[in-house]
C-alpha cells in the first residue's frame, strides 16, 4: 500500500507550493494518475484524507484526473486499447509489441488554497 | 477568496531527482547497480549469496538491503566478506531514492563495480520508486503459482530480467514454467527470463554472465 507514501509526496510538494504565495490552508488538490501508474484513485484519496485529518489541512480534497492508457502499434499505425484487466504490450491484431505512449502520468497539476484571513464564503466575507 | 497554483510536476520528482544523482554517480564509478524486486521469502537474499560465492573472486561487489526490520539480510551478505549496509525503512514497503544516496553519502563503500540493492519485500510498491539503478530485477519463486507476472503485471513490464528462483523445487509445486515466459513476454518484450535454483546452482552461472556482460556493455558505452 504505497499509497500513502504518494500522499505524502504529494502533501509536501502542495505545502511547498502554497508557501511560495503566503500562509494559508488548502482546499483542493489536483493530479493526474495513469492507469500505468499501479496507484488507485480511490485508496490516494482515503490517503490523503487520512494525512490530513487532524491536522490544519483537514477537509481538503484530493481530486484526481484519470488518464487511460494508451498503446500505439507502428505495424498497424493505430493506437490500441489495453484489453480490460491485463497490461499487455503485444498488439490484439497483429501481435507485435506496443509503444506505451501514455497512462504513465503521476502528475502533480494544481492546488486550490485559501490565504490566512479569508474564511471561506458562508461568512459574510465578499468573495468578488 | 481562494487561489489557485499551477505546478504540472511528477509527484515523484523529488525522488526522481535523487535518483538521477546517484545514476551519475554510479557512472562516475563505472559501476553497474541492479535493483531487485520481489514478494517476501521469494529467494532474493539467497540469490545474491550464491552470486557472491560465484563472482565475488572476478568482481568487488557491494549490497544494500532494505528491510522493515533487523539486520539479518546485510549480516548474511558480510558474512560473505562483502561490504554491506542494511536500510531499515520502519514499516514503508519500498526503497526510495533519498534513503539510498544517505547510504551512498554516509557508508564509504570501498570502490565497487557492481552494487545490488535488495528492495523490501513485496511486488507492487518498490515498483514506483527509482533508485538510480542501472535495472530492476524481478525474483519470482516457482512456490508463488504461474499466474503472478499478470496478477502484478507494473513490476513484470519494468524489470529487464526476471528470474525464476528455486527451480529445484519444480517436481513438487504445480507450476507451468512455459506459461509463466509467455506472459512475462507478453508484458515485457525486451525482457530476459532466467531460470534458476540457488540450491542446485542451477542457471547461477547465466544470471553471472549476464551480470558480467551488463558491466562490460555499461563500461565501453562510457568509455
Ligand atoms: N529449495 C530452495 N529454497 C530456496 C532457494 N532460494 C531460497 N530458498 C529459501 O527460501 C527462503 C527465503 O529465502 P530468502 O533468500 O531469505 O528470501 P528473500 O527474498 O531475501 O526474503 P525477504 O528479504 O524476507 O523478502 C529461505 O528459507 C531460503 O532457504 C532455492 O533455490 N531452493
Ligand atoms: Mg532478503
Ligand atoms: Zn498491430
Amino acid at each position: 500500500m504505497h499509497e500513502l507514501s504518494i500522499a505524502e509526496e504529494i502533501y509536501r510538494a502542495s505545502r511547498a507550493a502554497v508557501a511560495g504565495h503566503g500562509a494559508g490552508r488548502l482546499e483542493c488538490v489536483t493530479v493526474a494518475v495513469g492507469e500505468l501508474a499501479a496507484i488507485e484513485p480511490d485508496l490516494l484519496k482515503f490517503a490523503w484524507q487520512a494525512l490530513t485529518e487532524g491536522g490544519p489541512d483537514v477537509g481538503s480534497t484530493l481530486e484526481v484526473e484519470w488518464h487511460a492508457a494508451h498503446q500505439f502499434c507502428v505495424a498497424c499505425d493505430a493506437d490500441k486499447p489495453r484489453s480490460d484487466g491485463t497490461w499487455l504490450r503485444l498488439c490484439p491484431d497483429c501481435g507485435r509489441p506496443l509503444n506505451v505512449t501514455g497512462g504513465m502520468e503521476l502528475d502533480l497539476l494544481h492546488v486550490t488554497f485559501l490565504p490566512d484571513g479569508h474564511e471561506g464564503a458562508g461568512e459574510g466575507s465578499d468573495d468578488g | 477568496m481562494a487561489e489557485v497554483v499551477d505546478i504540472r510536476a511528477r509527484v515523484l520528482a523529488a525522488n526522481e531527482q535523487a535518483a538521477a544523482k546517484l545514476r551519475d554517480q554510479f557512472r562516475a564509478g563505472a559501476a553497474l547497480v541492479l535493483n531487485l524486486i520481489s514478494s517476501p521469502g521469494s529467494g532474493k537474499t539467497t540469490l545474491l549469496e550464491a552470486t557472491v560465492r560465484a563472482l565475488g573472486g572476478r568482481l568487488r561487489l557491494a549490497g544494500i538491503e532494505g528491510d522493515i526490520a533487523t539486520e539479518r539480510d546485510a549480516d548474511r551478505l558480510r558474512a560473505l566478506g562483502i561490504p554491506a549496509v542494511q536500510i531499515l525503512t520502519g514499516g514503508a514497503c519500498h526503497l526510495d531514492a533519498r534513503q539510498v544516496r544517505k547510504v551512498m553519502d554516509e557508508a564509504h563503500f570501498p570502490a565497487f563495480d557492481v552494487l545490488f540493492i535488495e528492495n523490501v519485500g513485496n511486488l507492487i510498491c518498490p515498483t514506483s520508486y527509482d533508485l538510480g539503478e542501472d535495472f530492476k530485477v524481478a525474483l519470482l519463486s516457482v512456490a508463488e503459482g504461474d499466474d503472478k507476472p499478470f496478477k502484478y503485471p507494473a513490476i513484470f513490464a519494468r524489470a529487464a530480467v526476471t528470474v525464476i528462483t528455486k527451480a529445484d523445487l519444480l517436481p513438487h509445486v504445480t507450476f507451468d514454467l512455459d506459461a509463466v515466459r509467455g506472459q512475462v513476454a507478453a508484458l515485457n518484450p525486451g525482457g530476459r527470463l532466467l531460470v534458476t535454483s540457488a540450491k542446485t546452482g542451477e542457471g547461477i552461472a547465466t544470471w553471472c554472465a549476464l551480470i558480467e556482460e551488463r558491466l562490460a556493455t555499461k563500461r565501453e558505452a562510457e568509455a
